[in-house]
């Protein structure tokens, strides 16, 4: 299976794979700038009501400087969160989320729904007839390079973040650089199983389309849906986006967004961190029935 | 002992029943041809030999386990139709990635079969860059992987030009004079007479003939006797002992002597205008064998 497994993880060496890593990698970036452009901004100019913009009542001044230092407060956090042990609650969040789903569908297309398009489905079975390693290692590669975008995320926001924030004039951090280095290692860990899980629908997807495009297209269409049934709030909690939610625990968005999926799920009654890390199992493990029931049907490409 | 073994081996989908009842022994060291036109159920029986697709009925038994076992599959190198490779990576790398797949192979092992491919000097070049015939090469380079005791070769010779169509053949049989067993399956006739121990010809999913290709009709040499028109009622009567027809003036004979068919007719008293012997070629008995389980299929059908 090892043999079977470099295998694989050669294949992912491809202008595909590359250029969606790229691109998560890049939207980092700019989500990065992004925040800290508007933290600049508010700090420039605080929001205070029109009325308090001219008068000089001590009720608009004392407005005034609660609005001063909110702006001061968000600029901080935003400067903190940028620092390398921080900044690894928005790779995670990130990879965690929508982005990150998206990479894994295109990830999953490519890498094992391409297999029958291109029809190379038939010379890997002909030299490896076990299914099941076969189905094994798609879904462990395709994860892999969800974790190697997380990982690759967070070295270069590490690096950038800082240059960033100092860029946009905004006040330095007052905590060590790698403040908040455990809280990110740890929200890193929870994303790597939220990666497993769309792994896991990736690769079910591939078994069940037998393509490309259909492949990219039920990985990330059944999880944005299960994201709009998460927005409903009789049903909701039993959607796997809840799930993903519960376990990340992703906070509202400041300035600097840590995640893309929070937005979507409604506020009603969600589960608790547990229900959520057993949602994600059980939805990765009727993931892999469906696709190991789908993927002993004949080979007919 | 049976490199492959199928018995009564049937592959339905839906209502169509693609392959009927096939039986196919394939003894070790030989070169197996597999015959038949378009649709006869080729294509599918090899799928079902590499666990491709599931059989809907019978057994395959290949080196010695029964499918679906996958030991057994592992053991067989193949290509099937045209082989189809990852275009962004090199030929050698598309080889090293099928090598681990099928859990690696010796160092040197992708160079040999490059080598015997004639493919060494491209092996560095993206297989998006290849010609059909060099894809065609790499497919049969790839079957060679790791020295498999099994060849299952579906057309190996599509898309090569006159050279390269012999090199493979001199390939296919340096590679059974070395012991490997190799089941062809080809629409060109002339590569199986050339190179095939035996013959399989299917039509219409189910076998109907099978044997040595000299032993098969295609190659029993037959007596072709040309008689005047008045003699021709006699000489249908002496020629009654054999299978013969008569057509444009001519007797063709199902005996190999014409010695023996112009005795017949001289002692019967017919003088033959000529009496030749040919030996029919395996196109002929092909075309003729399926356009006859062509017309049963037809009968069946109506």
């Amino acid at each position: 299976m090892l043999w079977l497994l470099a295998a694989e993880l050669r294949k992912l060496i491809r202008p595909l794979v590359w250029g969606t890593g790229l691109a998560i990698a890049g939207f980092c970036l700019l989500i990065t700038w992004g925040g800290a452009n508007n933290a600049r901004s508010a700090l420039a100019s605080p929001r205070i009501p029109d009325v308090c913009v001219r008068a000089v009542t001590a009720q608009c001044r004392q407005v005034s400087a609660h609005a001063h230092a909110a702006a001061r407060t968000a600029a901080a956090a935003t400067s903190l969160l940028a620092q390398p042990g921080e900044i690894g609650h928005v790779a995670a969040g990130m990879l965690a989320s929508v982005p990150g789903l998206l990479l894994i569908a295109l990830v999953a297309g490519g890498h094992w729904g391409g297999e029958w398009g291109s029809r190379t489905i038939r010379q890997l079975l002909a030299r490896q007839g076990r299914r099941t390693w076969v189905l094994t290692v798609k879904w462990l590669t395709i994860w892999a390079a969800g974790v190697a975008a997380l990982v690759c995320c967070w070295l270069l926001l590490a690096v950038a973040a800082p240059l960033i924030v100092a860029g946009a004039g905004l006040p330095a951090a007052d905590a060590p650089m790698w403040a908040g280095l455990g809280s990110s290692a740890s929200a890193a860990g929870r994303a790597v199983i939220v990666l497993g899980l769309f792994a896991a629908v990736g690769t079910a997807a591939g078994a069940i389309a037998r393509g490309q495009l259909a492949t990219t297209a039920i990985t990330a269409g059944s999880m944005l849906l299960a994201l709009l049934v998460a927005g409903i709030a009789s049903i909701g909690r039993l959607s796997p986006a809840s799930f993903v939610q519960a376990w990340m625990n992703f906070d509202a968005a400041g300035y600097l967004p840590t995640n893309f999926w929070s937005r979507f799920v409604s506020g009603g009654q969600q589960p608790g961190e547990l229900a959520g890390l057993i949602g994600i199992v059980l939805t990765s493990a009727v993931a892999a029935v469906i696709a190991r029931w789908r993927f002993s049907a004949d080979v007919t490409v | 002992m049976d490199v492959i073994s199928c018995v009564g081996l049937t592959k339905r989908f839906g209502p169509a029943v693609v392959v009927n009842g096939l039986d196919l022994a394939v003894s070790s060291g030989q070169v197996y041809g597999f015959l038949g036109p378009n649709g006869a159920g080729k294509t599918t029986t090899i799928r079902m030999l590499l666990g491709l697709i599931a059989p809907s009925a019978g057994r395959i038994c290949l080196l010695g386990r029964r499918l679906p076992d996958p030991r057994a599959v592992a053991q067989a190198g193949a290509m099937i139709e045209e082989p189809a490779f990852y275009p962004w990576m090199t030929g050698r790398v598309n080889l090293e990635v099928l090598g681990a797949t099928g859990g690696g192979c010796v160092p040197g092992e992708v160079a040999r079969v490059l080598s015997l491919a004639g493919l060494s000097d491209v092996a560095a070049r993206k297989v998006k860059t290849y010609s059909q015939g060099m894809r065609q090469r790499l497919g049969i380079a790839a079957a060679m992987l790791g020295r498999p005791p099994l060849l299952i070769i579906d057309e190996p010779t599509n898309g090569l030009d006159p050279a390269g169509i012999r090199d493979i053949r001199e390939l296919l049989c340096g590679l059974a004079a070395e012991g490997t067993t190799v089941f062809l399956s080809s629409h060109l006739l002339a590569e199986v007479e050339q190179v095939c121990d035996r013959v399989a010809v299917i039509a219409g999913g189910r076998l109907v003939e099978e044997g040595a290709p000299a032993m098969l009709g295609a190659i029993k040499r037959r007596v072709r006797a040309e008689v005047r028109a008045a003699d021709s009622g006699a000489a249908a009567r002496l020629l009654a002992r054999w299978t013969a027809r008569y057509t444009d003036g001519q007797f063709l004979v199902e005996h190999d002597s014409g010695r023996d068919v112009n005795g017949v007719l001289m002692a019967g008293g017919v003088i033959a205008e000529s009496v030749t012997v040919e030996r029919p070629r395996l196109e002929d008995r092909f075309l003729e064998i399926t356009g006859k389980e062509d017309a049963r299929a037809v009968a069946a059908g109506s």
